[in-house]
């Protein structure tokens, strides 16, 4: 691929493989209209309206830039409830792509999750995986299911630099299939690791988990958000895969597995959508009852069709190889510049997200006052930026004790949405932090003024301390 | 109103009313495939005389359902273009929110993806293992959500509903005295809430009166039981009580929208239909607490509470559907269309349900092919031969729709009926001419049409992949 020497202060990046095609106007707010409105929001970032913040990295999921190809998908929306040409359509890329020959949309990920569970997950039931992301997990336990992470030991430490941070524990996992075998409905692995920081997991360590599966008669199911991305590393970083083509990593993965879920709106790169894919006929029939009693129709799953041909269009596009450097690129470029300036983050930078390591960050401000809070309230107060809490918030309190759950780590997500935002707009996010940064000593905790029962984080309001 | 209406047993025809051409224009427009009768054949053998497995390319008009099928106007495709799809605090949000209280005018507003999905919520929020929650007939996805949760479905709707050809203009209501009986039966500890459809779709889409809604929420007050409603085609239902009801004639439907939303509690709303979208749903309450749970609940099963597993987007081009649904112009357009494709049929002799509802056409099975017997599938039949003489695919509610008993028995259902249902803005009145000559010509020539035997049965849901055979052979 054609490098341009684009340096800027001695980093270079190749420009984006894309041109802007349509954009949408963001506010400049100024330092005391933003100190007004996050006191107003009760230092909660999420009460925030979206035209109050400049840049948004809240999250990286619907929240991509569609490609004119996709946009003209949405023009040729096939809206009939059955046998809609854009099923067809994303049934045949999702069987090129993954090898699964049965598909059914959802109208986003935890639909999928939601399906895969009501039809393969009894009561009492566990499912491992590397880690499960939130949802997943609620859908587990919502089922009366046990859900248990398995993930290397590097997993945990925020400074371990590890090719495949995202692993999962094999020596753990066939341990666990031994002793639990009967009670294990299916087993996971959520590629990348999102809430490892967006840590890929190496094929090496895929085609171990099948076989142990295999070897227990134990369904193996990719949950497959970040599947590009993670294939991306595997041909970056594993030995033998360099000359391999992205599609062909891609497939490999999912030879391993029996299905996948997946949200769309991530690497399909599409703003709602998802889907179940399935090897088995049997498990497919099952599935679709429920999908049909929670989702929709099975040719359409809760999506309109013109969605349908959107992600059909999105999965075509996002295993190109340039798209991939890009994104991938993108994040990288944003760690660098935090990491060069001292400010302490989450190592290796995942494919994703770049997340700060509060406790670091604020040593001063103790896990109960929420470090991570304080620093995402100050990084749009200095720069208009929104940021997510992943930590002691997050964590909520223990059912039984009613105590806070205090996580071993305390992070501020910068996620960064895929073809949005310009490395300008990096450059600005890097200075925000490092302004933040600069006056840390500065920066207080926060207390509860209003704390909700459940999913705090949501609507919690703060005060300063 | 300004709109031609023949049905002169149910309107009092105002002098002599003018004939109105549909108040908007096209803007876009998307080619459907001519077809030959060979290649018909060739597809409805390959769909197994299933209307529900032909591929979308092979239809001509597609009246399979009215559900997410609606043309969008230039206004909410603009709003398309507007979709902040910011995960927390998106402007559509707001806007809709906003729409929904206004036109609505509950308090609290919980998006969904679609109406199942409120559904869904509510069920799970309210109903507790052995419950009874009584409705005016069932519908497929709700009464499978309410027995999810341990709820036992009644059905307390006016006997009339059931007879196709019981003249009545709200065959919709609620039989007060049956809902009262299961109160005194169960107990109204028993009922977490009334299930009060608008309007009945498998009724053939009959409206519920506003004093039957006044009644039955007088019933839920005393008892201290909850009106919940069914809101999926409340301006259909909204209309047909402008048009019947006494004292209403020079009512803004909007402002009997209000009225009639007034009486509940809340309601569940599929966007797919009254609300011109093509995708979205959402629970609207004014217990906090309900909604406090459903917040909690949708975060799981459908997305964050601001946007419930709908694109930015989608919100937006809600937000713009719920204000251009009560345009009285539009409205009575739409349902003015559907009482036209009915009237030509009626004037036939072609046996249908009366009187027509607001969204669906229902052909009379069992009447139309009296010379196939029910467990020979009159309907399917029907659906398969309609499909066969000119494209147009509807869709079987009947003996296939009702499934087994646990015995392994059919259903024999009462209602033996091909729906067909017409989608909003999307077909002129050429296309309903098309499919009244089609439904008029097949039968003259009904002789021709005979059984179908099943040859693939699904486990559940079989209607939506059953595969079928010709019996004997048909000679259309």
């Amino acid at each position: 691929m054609p490098k341009t020497d684009n340096r800027e202060e001695g980093d270079w990046l190749e420009a984006e493989p894309f041109r802007i095609k349509v954009v949408e106007p963001i506010r400049r707010t100024t330092r005391a209209e933003r100190e007004r409105l996050v006191e107003e929001a009760g230092f909660n970032l999420f009460s925030l309206r979206s035209e109050d913040v400049f840049i948004d990295l809240l999250t990286d999921s619907g929240t991509s830039a569609m490609s004119d190809r996709q946009w003209a998908g949405i023009m040729l929306g096939d809206e009939a409830y059955a046998g809609s040409r854009n099923f067809y359509h994303l049934q045949e890329v999702v069987e090129d792509l993954f090898g699964f020959p049965y598909v059914i949309p959802t109208h986003q990920g935890r639909g999928a999750e939601n399906v895969l569970f009501a039809t393969a997950l009894g009561e009492g039931q566990y499912v491992p995986n590397n880690m499960h992301f939130d949802t997943t997990k609620a859908h587990v336990e919502h089922r009366g299911g046990i859900a248990v992470n398995l993930p290397i030991p590097e997993a945990y430490d925020p400074e371990a630099d590890h090719p495949f941070k995202g692993d999962m524990d094999l020596a753990a996992l066939d341990d666990f299939l031994k002793e639990n075998g009967e009670q294990v409905a299916l087993t996971m692995v959520t590629i990348t690791c999102n809430s490892g920081g967006g840590q890929p997991v190496s094929m090496a360590n895929i085609r171990g988990v099948s076989e142990i599966c295999k070897k227990h008669g134990i369904m193996f199911i990719i949950d497959a958000c970040r599947f590009a991305e993670n294939a991306f590393f595997i041909k970056e970083r594993e030995e033998g895969y360099q000359d391999r083509d992205i599609n062909e990593i891609v497939g490999e993965i999912m030879s391993y597995a029996d299905g996948c879920t997946i949200s769309g709106k991530k690497d399909a790169l599409v703003n709602i959508g998802g889907f179940l894919a399935l090897r088995d006929e049997d498990l497919y029939q099952q599935a679709t009852v429920w999908g049909v009693l929670f989702e929709g129709f099975p040719t359409y799953g809760g999506l309109a069709g013109r969605d349908i041909e959107a992600m059909a269009r999105g999965l075509e596009e996002v295993t190109d190889e340039a798209y991939l450097a890009y994104r991938v690129g993108q994040v990288r470029y944003l760690a660098g510049l935090l990491d060069e300036a001292g400010v302490p983050i989450i190592k290796p930078a995942g494919g994703h997200a770049v997340y700060l390591d509060a406790r670091r960050f604020l040593p001063h401000v103790p896990q109960e006052r929420f470090p991570g809070q304080a620093i995402a309230v100050e990084l749009y107060i200095e720069g208009g930026v929104r940021g997510v809490e992943i930590g002691t918030v997050l964590s909520g309190r223990d059912p039984r004790t009613g105590e806070n759950i205090y996580p071993e780590l305390d992070m501020v997500r910068l996620t960064i949405p895929r073809r949005v935002y310009t490395n300008r707009h990096m450059k600005a996010i890097a200075e925000t932090v490092k302004r933040v940064y600069q006056r840390r000593d500065g920066i207080g905790g926060l207390a509860f003024e209003y704390e909700p029962p459940v999913l705090r984080h949501f609507t919690a309001r703060f005060k300063r301390v | 109103m300004i709109y031609l209406h023949r049905r002169e047993e149910l309107v009092v025809v105002k002098e002599k009313q003018r004939r109105t051409a549909p108040p908007y224009k096209i803007k876009a427009v998307e080619p459907i495939a001519m077809t030959t009768r060979d290649q018909r054949w060739q597809a409805i053998e390959k769909a197994g005389y299933n209307t529900f497995l032909l591929d979308s390319k092979d239809v001509y008009i597609d009246l399979l359902t009215d559900s997410g099928t609606s043309a969008m106007s230039d206004h909410q495709w603009a709003g398309i273009m507007l979709g902040d799809e910011a995960y927390a605090g998106s402007r559509n949000w707001f806007n809709l929110e906003e729409a929904v209280k206004d036109i609505y005018g509950f308090e609290y507003v919980v998006p969904t993806h679609q109406g199942r999905g409120a559904e869904h919520l509510l069920s799970r929020i309210l109903i507790s293992e052995g419950d009874y929650i009584p409705g005016n007939m069932y519908f497929t996805t709700t009464r499978a959500h309410q027995e999810l949760q341990g709820g036992i479905f009644r059905d307390v709707i006016i006997d009339e509903a059931h007879d196709p050809t019981a003249e009545h203009p709200f065959k919709g209501n609620m039989d007060i005295a049956k809902l009262e009986a299961l109160i005194d039966e169960v107990g109204a500890d028993r009922i977490p809430y009334v299930s009060l459809a608008v309007t009945v779709n498998m009724a053939g889409g009959q409206p519920v009166s506003m004093a039957n809604i006044k009644a039955v929420s007088a019933v839920c007050k005393e008892h201290g039981i909850r009106l919940m409603f069914d809101a999926t085609r409340l301006v259909e239902n909204a209309y047909f009580i402008k048009e019947r009801e006494e004292g209403y004639a020079d009512t803004p439907v909007r402002d009997i929208v209000k009225e009639m939303m007034s009486y509940g509690d809340g309601c569940t709303m599929s966007g797919k239909k009254d609300c011109l979208v093509n995708i979205g749903g959402f629970l609207a309450v004014n217990d906090s607490d309900i909604y406090q749970r459903a917040t909690q609940l949708v975060v799981v099963y459908e997305g964050m509470p601001s946007y419930g597993g709908m694109a930015g987007r989608d919100m937006e081009a809600m937000a713009r559907g719920i204000y251009e649904m009560v345009d009285d112009h539009y409205i009575a357009h739409r349902v003015g269309q559907v009482q036209y494709l009915g009237q030509q049929l009626l004037d036939a002799g072609v046996p249908i349900v009366r009187p027509v509802g607001g969204h669906a056409v229902f052909l009379d099975a069992r009447k139309f092919l009296a010379h196939i017997p029910q467990d020979q599938f009159p309907a399917q039949a029907l659906a398969a031969a309609l499909y066969v003489d000119s494209g147009v695919r509807g869709m079987e509610r009947g003996i296939v729709s009702a499934g087994r008993k646990d015995n392994g028995e059919h259903y024999f259902p009462k209602l033996e009926m091909v729906r067909l249902t017409i989608p909003r803005r999307v077909y002129t009145d050429r296309h309903m001419d098309v499919v009244a000559d089609s439904v008029i010509a097949l039968y003259e020539e009904r002789q021709k049409i005979k059984g179908l035997e099943m040859v693939y049965e699904p486990p559940t849901l079989r209607f939506f992949t059953a595969r079928f055979q010709q019996l004997e052979k048909w000679e259309i």
